[in-house]
C-alpha cells in the first residue's frame, strides 16, 4: 500500500498505517483484518467461532469503518455472515467501556476491538438492539453454513477482499465440533424486532423511563489478548438494561439473583456502579429480620451513593481542601 | 421504605447525567477556547461580584501574589490542557534546554513503562511524539522555533491539544499502574474502583476530570513540579482570617523549596492557569502575548 496515496496531514492516517502494518506483523489465527486498498479508513475483517461455543468451527465476516477523527471516535463494526448472535449490516452496539457505555477510548485499537468482539459472542443479548438470541443450534447450523463460503457484499474489488480473508482463515479453521445430545435446546429463535441502526437499547430505555422501573445489568468481559510481542489486556462492559416491575425490597433480591444466574459464566462481576443491584445478597429465602437489616443496609448504601453522585457533581471530593490528602 | 428501583427513579441516571454533562461542555467549547488569552485576575472580581463574601476575600489575598489568569475550557481535559500549556510556555519563557533534555528521558522512562504494561506502541506514538515536537520547537533560534503566540495557537488546535492530552493520559495511568500500591489506598478512598478500573475509567479516557491522584502521578513521572492554588467555599469569613490554600505537588527527588513550574488556579470542578505578579524587571517584550 503506498503510503503517499493518503493525506498524511489527517493523523488518523498515520495511526491507521501502523494498525494495518501491526495487524499483517503480527498475524492471529482468531481474526484477520484488511483496509480497502483504496480506503485505509475502511476496512474487512473475519472472525473465527470462539470455541466451546456454539459459533466455534465459525468464520465470521464483517465489516469497519473508521471515523475521520480516529481513534478519538471509536470504529464502527456490522457483521456480514449470519451469525444469530449480531443482526448483519447492522452497526453493532458494543460499548467497550464499563464506565460510560458509550465511551471508546483512544487507547485502544481495532485489535482490541476484534477480541472484544469474539468476546461478546456467547454472551446473553438481554434483549440489547442489534442483537439476536437464536438457540445453539440455529446458530450451530449457521457456523457450519459460514464456512461453506464467503458473504457476497460490494463491488468486484472488494469482494475480492473478502475472499481473500475467508482463503486465509479457513485453511486453519478447526471444525464445527458434533453437537453433545445433553445440550438441545428447544426455545424458539427470537429476534429483536424494534432494532435500530443507530441506537443502544440504554439510550431507547432512557426516552421511556415512566413504563417500569428499569433495573440494570452489567456483563463484563474480561479479555487477554496475546498476539505475538503485542500483548492486550482490557475490560469491556457489554451493558444492556432489563426491565422488572417495581417491587419491594423483599421480592427485589431473589429477583436480583435470578438474574445474575442468568449471566455466562463468562460473563464474571458486574460493573461497579450497579454492584448494589446485581449482587445476589442471599442464599436462601430470608427470614423477616434479615429483610429488616437488609433494607436499612440498601437505604444507607442508595442515600451513600446519592450523596457520592450530588458531591461528584458539585466537583467536591477531590477538590475540598479539607478532605485533601496530604502530598501523596 | 425505599426500594433499589424507587431509589434508581428519584436519581438521575448515568447516562443521563453523562448527556447532560456533555450538553454543558458542548456549550463551554463554543464560548471558549481550549486555552484562552491571558487575562488580569481582576475579571475574577467582576465574576464574583455578587458573589460569596469568602471568594471575594481570597482574591485579594490572591491578587498579591498572582497577576493573571489564562482560563482553560471546562470540558474534563482542562488540567491536562493547562499543564500542556503552562509548562511549554514555562520553557518557552526559561529557555531551559536542560530541563527538556531531562524531561526528554522521563519520557523515555515513560514509554518503557507502558511497553512494560503491555501497552502497543502504536496506540500512544503518535501522541508521545506531538508532545516531543511540541517540546523541541519552544527553544528559540532554530528552523522550527515557535513563539509563544504559535504555542497558544497550537494549544488550541484540536489535533495537537487533543494529542497532548491524551499522551498525558497516557503518562499518568501508566505512573499510577506503575506505583499501583502507592496509589490503591488514595483510590480506593474515592471509589470503590481497582486501580486498574480506575485508570480505565478516570484516566485513559478523554473527558474525564483530575484530581490529586492524576496530578501526583503526571508531576512525578515527568518530573515537573506543580502549585494548586484552590479557590474555594472553605472557611468562613465572620470566624478567623480566610486564607488560600495552596498545595505543592513535587516529584520525588526534587528539592521542595523548588518553585513549581506549572501553577494552576482550582476552583471545583475546575482548573485554569495563574500567573504569578510579574515583577517588571523581568517582563521582556518579545515574550509577552501579542493580543489582537
Amino acid at each position: 500500500m503506498a503510503e503517499e496515496k493518503y493525506n498524511m496531514k489527517n493523523p488518523a492516517v498515520k495511526r491507521i498505517l501502523q494498525e494495518v502494518k501491526e495487524m499483517q506483523n503480527n498475524p492471529i489465527a482468531d481474526y484477520m483484518s484488511l483496509p480497502l486498498e483504496d480506503n485505509i479508513f475502511e476496512w474487512h475483517f473475519a472472525i473465527r467461532g470462539p470455541s466451546d461455543s456454539e459459533f466455534e468451527g465459525g468464520i465470521y465476516h464483517g465489516r469497519i469503518q473508521l471515523p475521520p477523527e480516529y481513534p478519538f471516535k471509536p470504529p464502527a463494526f456490522m457483521l456480514l455472515t449470519p451469525n444469530g448472535r449480531f443482526e448483519t449490516q447492522t452497526k453493532i452496539c458494543l460499548s467497550i467501556s464499563q464506565h460510560h457505555p458509550e465511551h471508546w477510548q483512544p487507547s485502544w485499537s481495532v485489535r482490541t476491538a476484534l477480541v472484544a468482539l469474539i468476546a461478546f459472542m456467547p454472551t446473553k443479548p438481554d434483549g440489547a438492539l442489534g442483537s439476536l438470541d437464536y438457540t445453539k443450534e440455529e446458530r450451530r447450523a449457521l457456523a457450519i453454513k459460514s464456512r461453506l463460503s464467503a458473504p457476497k457484499f460490494g463491488n468486484t474489488e472488494r469482494q475480492a477482499l473478502i475472499d481473500e480473508i475467508h482463503q486465509a482463515m479457513i485453511k486453519t479453521l478447526p471444525p464445527v465440533p458434533e453437537l453433545p445430545p445433553a445440550n438441545v435446546d428447544s426455545a424458539e429463535p427470537v429476534e429483536d424486532d424494534d432494532e435500530d441502526d443507530e441506537e443502544c437499547e440504554e439510550t431507547l430505555v432512557a426516552e421511556e423511563p415512566d413504563r417500569d422501573a428499569v433495573v440494570e445489568n452489567v456483563h463484563e468481559v474480561n479479555v487477554n489478548a496475546n498476539a505475538g510481542p503485542l500483548s492486550v489486556s482490557f475490560s469491556a462492559g457489554f451493558r444492556s438494561a432489563t426491565r422488572a416491575q417495581a417491587v419491594d425490597a423483599a421480592d427485589t433480591q431473589p429477583q436480583h439473583r435470578l438474574h445474575a444466574d442468568h449471566a455466562h459464566p463468562a460473563q464474571a462481576g458486574t460493573g461497579p456502579g450497579t454492584t448494589a443491584q446485581v449482587r445476589p445478597v442471599v442464599q436462601q429465602p430470608p427470614s423477616d429480620s434479615t429483610l429488616t437489616i437488609l433494607a436499612i443496609a440498601l437505604t444507607i448504601a442508595i442515600l451513600a451513593l446519592i450523596i457520592k453522585k450530588l458531591m461528584r457533581s458539585q466537583g467536591m471530593p477531590a477538590g475540598m481542601p479539607e478532605s485533601m490528602p496530604p502530598k501523596l | 421504605m425505599d426500594t433499589e428501583t424507587g431509589g434508581e427513579k428519584e436519581r438521575p441516571r448515568d447516562d443521563e447525567i453523562q448527556a447532560f454533562h456533555n450538553q454543558i461542555r458542548a456549550a463551554d467549547a463554543e464560548k471558549l477556547e481550549f486555552v484562552g488569552d491571558k487575562e488580569p485576575l481582576s475579571v475574577l472580581e467582576d465574576e464574583y461580584k455578587a458573589g460569596s463574601a469568602v471568594f471575594l476575600a481570597k482574591l485579594q489575598i490572591l491578587k498579591e501574589n498572582y497577576g493573571s489568569i489564562r482560563r482553560a475550557r471546562g470540558d474534563g481535559n482542562c488540567f491536562f490542557r493547562s499543564f500542556m500549556f503552562s509548562y511549554l510556555e514555562h520553557l518557552i519563557v526559561t529557555q531551559d534546554e536542560a530541563e527538556i533534555a531531562r524531561v526528554e528521558k522521563s519520557i523515555e522512562i515513560c514509554k518503557q513503562t507502558l511497553i512494560d504494561l503491555g501497552h502497543a506502541e502504536f496506540t500512544f506514538e503518535d501522541f508521545l511524539g506531538i508532545f516531543v515536537e511540541q517540546l523541541q520547537s519552544v527553544i528559540q533560534g532554530k528552523e522550527t522555533s515557535i513563539s509563544l503566540d504559535t504555542l497558544v495557537e497550537r494549544c488550541r488546535d484540536q489535533y495537537v491539544s487533543n494529542y497532548v492530552v491524551m499522551f498525558f493520559r497516557f503518562v499518568t495511568s501508566g505512573e499510577i499502574r506503575r506505583r499501583a500500591e502507592f496509589f490503591e489506598p488514595f483510590i480506593q478512598g474515592m471509589s470503590n474502583m481497582s486501580v486498574v478500573q480506575f485508570c480505565r475509567s478516570s484516566v485513559e479516557p478523554m473527558g474525564e476530570e483530575s484530581d490529586h491522584v492524576h496530578i501526583t502521578a503526571l508531576s512525578d513521572a515527568l518530573g515537573v513540579p506543580v502549585r494548586v492554588v484552590y479557590l474555594d467555599q472553605s472557611g468562613d469569613i465572620n470566624d478567623k482570617p480566610v486564607t488560600v490554600n495552596n498545595h505543592d505537588f513535587i516529584p520525588e527527588g526534587m528539592d521542595t523549596s523548588v518553585d513549581p513550574y506549572v501553577i494552576l488556579l482550582y476552583r471545583p470542578g475546575h482548573y485554569d492557569i495563574l500567573y504569578r505578579r510579574e515583577n517588571p524587571a523581568n517582563v521582556e517584550p518579545t515574550i509577552l502575548e501579542q493580543k489582537n
